[in-house]
């Protein structure tokens, strides 16, 4: 039966009736065709919460839509519910750097924490639902975890009471009336990093506080959102400018500190004030220990030093402006240069003169496969169309990559220049913005980055005067990895199932609505506008010989300063890991990089000084991928590592061939067995025929690359797997092959009782405790608690 | 156009996909996804030769012959993959090709045949089967063990149908007149015999409830066998049983009356597609990834034509009683 949350209907008739008016209405916005169904179902799911079956059977009434289509399309996108979920819905990455971080045991943490029950995903009285999603792209603050529209990182699972807590707090807050806007004459900027990393760690926090401190003071300044500086690690973050043009840095700030840091910056408005708050502020002092460690005390070099050193070493072309400009003002990246590079193409270039530049550069994309754009380019102009599309792929879904999330974040206006000129060159005349679901924020900047556009004349008929017109609309993704993969991307935009189709036919030739289409990844396009407007030869300056330019990578898992970072081709991971991010985490010894995501490989620390193009990842039996580097140190077992993508990708298959659908099933059963010590020899060469075969047999890109993780862990950690086989893993992460222990250093402090959450370990001051290995569920927390060490993981086999 | 075919030289017109040019020339390449004059599109991978420009596997069913093209339709490693993808299909397959009680009657007789007819009340039928083998002599079940009865798969529901009692009764009813009837039973050893593996105990409790004819029999044997591809195709590469474990979310024994005669058991389903691609508002994909089933919204039923089960190339789609 309809329900709505705002209104009571006398009976469950005008209920429906409800539904049905406003069902109506969202197809009166969107339309009635086949191809719109995605469009329509994320719209009907934004007003109920869910797909009503009264609002389907409207669809069937009014629209082309049939049932067979809705059930495919419906079931294939993850983000589709045919139920209705809680009010909050509380999202738990699973992405590789939460993995490794053990985002697993934080979801078993909430589900206990809520009293849901094994089956069950939603609180009793509806208040929360709970799911693991795929990644939320905040690698450097895993594990991470979305509560509605609020980020929060770094969340431990006995604390996550803590972080419900704090939710509530914020939604009550939320209700009261917001600050309001003075316009007087600043007195000079406060920059703030507002993605969704910086969000996560309390961005949110310290943006409040800056305007209640001005507000207290008296001060008058223009709080200015930025893009992502990249370091994802150092956050919350804030730049002060003063009018002088001089600028301080303040890394890890805390609300607390923000009144202190404008202190010493802006003069408050009168000598009374002042006064009242220099007294506040000394009781301040007092009475927090917060302030012992005052920001402001400590000398600018050990401030910013950590920051200073992740940002050398990086070369910005996609990234250029980070950290200074305002992703969404048109005129600061006009007077940056932005937009010479279109000009230039438009009135300076013919078409074919702006594919030769894009080919010399060397270019290549990268979204992965790292074809030379250029060829691309020519191959989709080469076809003679009364259409023709531009797509620009952004569905990243690599687990561990958040690469295109921040460029579209960050630096929208590049990506839809570079895509105004690769329309241009193929002569395209409608471009689509192709983003997934999860990417919110993404899609709201773009959006308005195109409409500034649509203004300026940048953007729709007679572009910069010219006779170029182009169009461009967000389509915005369901929930589906494998329509990262062109021809799904393509089929799914059409309002089919994310099924990629056998090549031959390319999209060059038939792509979307069988017309040419061009599809480039986010990343290339942001690097076009450098290619044109500097020239090949200066594009060409950086990088190795085949790889040209730079890449951004995203930089997590356990290392010390995780963040997007952009590099010259042809740096190593190890001056990655060592200099850029700051060594690995808790001083352990690197073990492997994993690269390109769920296509990509593991490539261990003694290979970790090989320059890092495309085709040195190949060698090694990686792939760059769209560029997710998560760092591996030696508490985390390969075996595990291998199975998390193996069953990430049997998740994100679309099923269509035997190989991917099957085949991946079966190696992942495999893992599962190996994981839990049942496997033998003969499964572990099974398993290397198996990914050998898939390999080569099946049918899209994703498919034939979804056994590297397999492929090269063999390669380079075959022993571990010869350890799993006879029952041993060695760093603890296979939980079923080990168990948790009490040494005789335990003093009975009943630490580790008090916080098991499982009730594990009886309470027995003074006395050595037990852990009952019946209810332990593995989730660390005694360890973390206990200071002396007392409790070790230790194999289940060998005390059989 | 010149392709050419294991290093021999052979003119095609180009026009038609390599599957047709190759089977108008006398090569037989398997292929469960593919139906002539039938929308499709490659997924099975069963058809697949190899490219040997590049090294890559081709589904030959989807592909147009180049100029020049040199594929390979027999050597070892296409031949081993195209093995693998019956047996990755097999270990999805829950499904019994003949019913475990025909197979191992000493007798040589049909049970599970007999019982089919038995269920549906043509006794003389189902008599009729049983004199064929044995004449009018006495039925040797009462002294037998009855591995017929051991193995039957009702009995690990609850209890066995009671298989002996049924055929002596049977052969006791002299009333019956002899009529024509027809067992499908194979039982040459060398031919491919899928085995639908253990119930749960969910699937127990299903099967209690839904399988209540007048003999209890769960009629393992499939319907569809006589045509399915999938068994030839696993006959000729010489499976004997998938080296995988037998996994699988598909709902086992569960038979759907579409319309008419047309039935479709999702158990035995490739999910090649075949009638998905073939009707309008249909059978259509449901879910994705290794838990994607064919299914048919209610709806959609009575427009579906019988003639549908001509394309599936297993039993899961077939004529009843045909």
């Amino acid at each position: 039966m309809a329900e709505c949350k705002d209104c009571k209907f006398a009976s469950p008739e005008e209920a429906v009736q409800a539904m049905v008016r406003r069902t109506d209405a969202i197809i009166d916005r969107i339309g009635t065709r086949r191809d719109q169904i995605i469009p329509l179902l994320q719209a009907l799911q934004a007003e109920f919460n869910y797909l009503p079956s009264d609002a389907l059977n409207r669809l069937y009434e009014r629209t082309e839509i049939d049932r067979a289509q809705l059930i495919s399309v419906s079931s294939f996108y993850s983000q589709f519910r045919m139920v209705p979920y809680g009010k909050h819905i509380i999202k738990v990455c699973i992405g590789t750097a939460c993995h490794v971080k053990g985002a697993n045991n934080v979801y078993d943490a909430f589900k206990r924490e809520l009293k849901m029950g094994e089956d069950t995903i939603t609180t009793a009285d509806q208040q929360y639902s709970i799911e693991k999603v795929a990644c939320l792209g905040c690698c450097a603050l895993a594990p991470v975890v979305q509560i509605d529209n609020k980020i929060f990182g770094h969340v431990q699972p006995g604390r996550v009471n803590e972080v419900l807590a704090e939710f509530e707090e914020y939604v009550s807050q939320q209700q009261q009336a917001q600050a309001e806007e003075e316009h007087e004459q600043p007195q000079g900027e406060v920059r703030l990093g507002m993605e969704n990393c910086c969000q996560a760690s309390g961005t949110a926090e310290v943006r409040e506080a800056v305007i209640k401190a001005c507000k207290e003071l008296g001060i008058q300044v223009r709080i200015k959102p930025i893009s992502c500086v990249g370091a994802c690690n150092q956050v919350p973050l804030i730049d002060v400018a003063m009018p002088d043009g001089a600028i301080t840095r303040y890394p890890n700030i805390k609300p607390q500190e923000v009144k202190e840091i404008l202190l010493h910056h802006f003069k408050p408005a009168s000598r009374l004030r002042r006064l009242k708050n220099a007294v506040f502020n000394q009781i301040d002092t007092f009475h927090t220990d917060l302030t012992w460690e005052n920001i402001l005390w400590k000398p600018e070099a050990e401030r910013t030093q950590s920051i200073n050193t992740f940002l050398d070493g990086q070369h910005r072309i996609s990234t250029e402006g980070y950290g200074h400009m305002n992703p969404l003002d048109i005129d600061e990246y006009i007077k940056l240069g932005g937009f010479q590079a279109l000009q230039k193409a438009l009135t300076g270039m013919k078409r074919d003169e702006v594919i030769q530049e894009v080919l010399a550069s060397g270019l290549r994309g990268r979204g992965g496969g790292g074809f030379p754009t250029g060829r691309k380019w020519q191959l989709v102009a080469a076809n003679d169309s009364d259409k023709k599309y531009v797509i620009c792929n952004g569905d990243e879904g690599d687990p561990g990559a958040f690469m295109d999330r921040i460029l579209l974040e960050s630096y929208p206006l590049r990506v839809i220049e570079g895509l105004a000129i690769a329309a241009y060159a193929v002569g395209a005349n409608e471009g689509i913005f192709y983003i997934r679901a999860e990417y919110p924020q993404a899609v709201i900047r773009i959006r308005k980055a195109l409409a500034m556009c649509m203004e300026k004349g940048y953007l729709g008929d007679h572009v910069m005067g010219t006779d170029f017109c182009l169009n461009i609309r967000v389509f915005e993704g369901a929930g589906a990895f494998v329509c990262g993969e062109e021809t799904a991307l393509i089929g799914s935009i059409e309002g089919k199932r994310g099924f990629p189709h056998l090549r031959p036919p390319y999209p060059a030739q038939a792509g979307l609505f069988g017309k040419p289409t061009l599809i480039n990844n986010v990343e290339t396009l942001s690097q076009i506008s450098y290619v044109i407007s500097r020239g090949a030869e200066e594009y060409r300056k950086v990088g190795t010989e085949h790889s040209r330019g730079t890449k951004v990578f995203a930089l997590a898992g356990k290392v010390n300063h995780g963040g997007l970072i952009e590099v010259p081709m042809g740096t190593t991971l190890r001056q990655i890991v060592e200099k850029i991010g700051g060594g690995v985490e808790g001083g352990e010894k690197l073990k492997a990089v994993q690269t390109g995501g769920p296509s990509g490989g593991c490539i261990p620390a003694e290979l970790c000084d090989a320059q890092v193009d495309f085709d040195a990842l190949n060698q090694m039996g990686a792939i760059m991928g769209s560029g997710g580097l998560v760092v591996l140190s030696e508490s985390n077992c390969m075996v595990d590592v291998a199975r998390y993508f193996l069953n990430f990708t049997c998740d994100e298959s679309c099923g269509k061939c035997t190989f991917c659908r099957v085949g991946i099933r079966r190696m992942l059963d495999i893992l599962n067995k190996l994981c839990t010590g049942k496997a033998t020899m003969k499964d572990v060469d099974l398993l290397e025929e198996l990914a050998n075969s898939i390999k080569k047999s099946a049918l899209c890109g994703l498919g034939k690359t979804a056994p590297n993780p397999v492929l090269s862990t063999l390669r380079y950690f075959r022993q571990e797997y010869e350890e799993h086989v006879q029952g041993i893993c060695r760093t603890g992460s296979c939980k079923d092959m080990v168990k948790l222990q009490v040494t005789e250093d335990c003093v009975g402090c009943t630490k580790c009782a008090r916080c098991c959450p499982s009730e594990a370990i009886p309470f027995a001051p003074y006395q050595k405790h037990e852990i009952n290995v019946e209810t332990c569920t593995l989730c660390g927390l005694c360890m973390d608690e206990c200071d002396y060490n007392a409790i070790v993981k230790v194999p289940v086999k060998e005390n059989k | 156009m010149k392709i050419i075919v294991n290093d021999k030289e052979l003119e095609v017109s180009g026009q038609e996909t390599l599957i047709e040019e190759l089977n108008k020339l006398g090569y037989d390449i398997p292929s469960l996804c593919y139906a002539k004059d039938a929308r499709h599109q490659a997924s099975c991978m069963v058809c697949m030769v190899k490219n040997v420009a590049n090294g890559q596997m081709i589904p030959s069913c989807s592909t147009y012959p180049t100029e020049g093209m040199h594929i390979e339709t027999d050597s070892e490693e296409v031949l081993a993959l195209r093995q693998m993808s019956l047996e990755l299909l097999l270990s999805d397959h829950r499904a019994d090709c003949e019913a475990p009680c025909s197979l191992v009657c000493p007798a040589k007789l049909d049970p599970a045949q007999i019982m089919l007819y038995y269920d549906k009340g043509q006794k003389a039928e189902a008599r009729s089967l049983i004199t064929k083998v044995i004449g009018e002599n006495e039925v040797p079940c009462s002294t037998c063990k009855a591995p017929c009865e051991k193995i039957c798969r009702r009995g690990t529901v609850d209890e066995h149908v009671s298989i002996r009692e049924i055929v002596t009764a049977l052969a006791a009813d002299t009333s019956l007149a002899q009529v024509p009837a027809h067992s499908k039973a194979v039982l040459d050893k060398n031919v491919f015999t899928s085995k639908l593996g253990r119930f749960t105990s969910v699937e127990k409790e299903w099967l209690k409830e839904e399988y209540h004819d007048a003999s209890r029999c769960l009629h393992c044997a499939c319907e569809g066998r006589e045509k399915c591809k999938l068994r030839a195709y696993s006959t000729k590469a010489g499976i004997k049983s998938t080296r995988y474990g037998v996994s699988s979310a598909l709902p086992v024994k569960e038979q759907i009356k579409v319309v008419g005669k047309l039935c479709y058991e999702p158990a035995k389903c490739v999910r090649c597609g075949l009638c998905v691609y073939n009707s309008e508002d249909g059978f259509t994909f449901q879910h994705r990834g290794f838990v994607m089933q064919v299914v048919i919204p209610e709806e959609s039923k009575s427009h579906m034509q019988e003639s549908l089960a001509r394309l599936c190339p297993t039993g899961a789609l077939y004529l009843e009683d045909e």
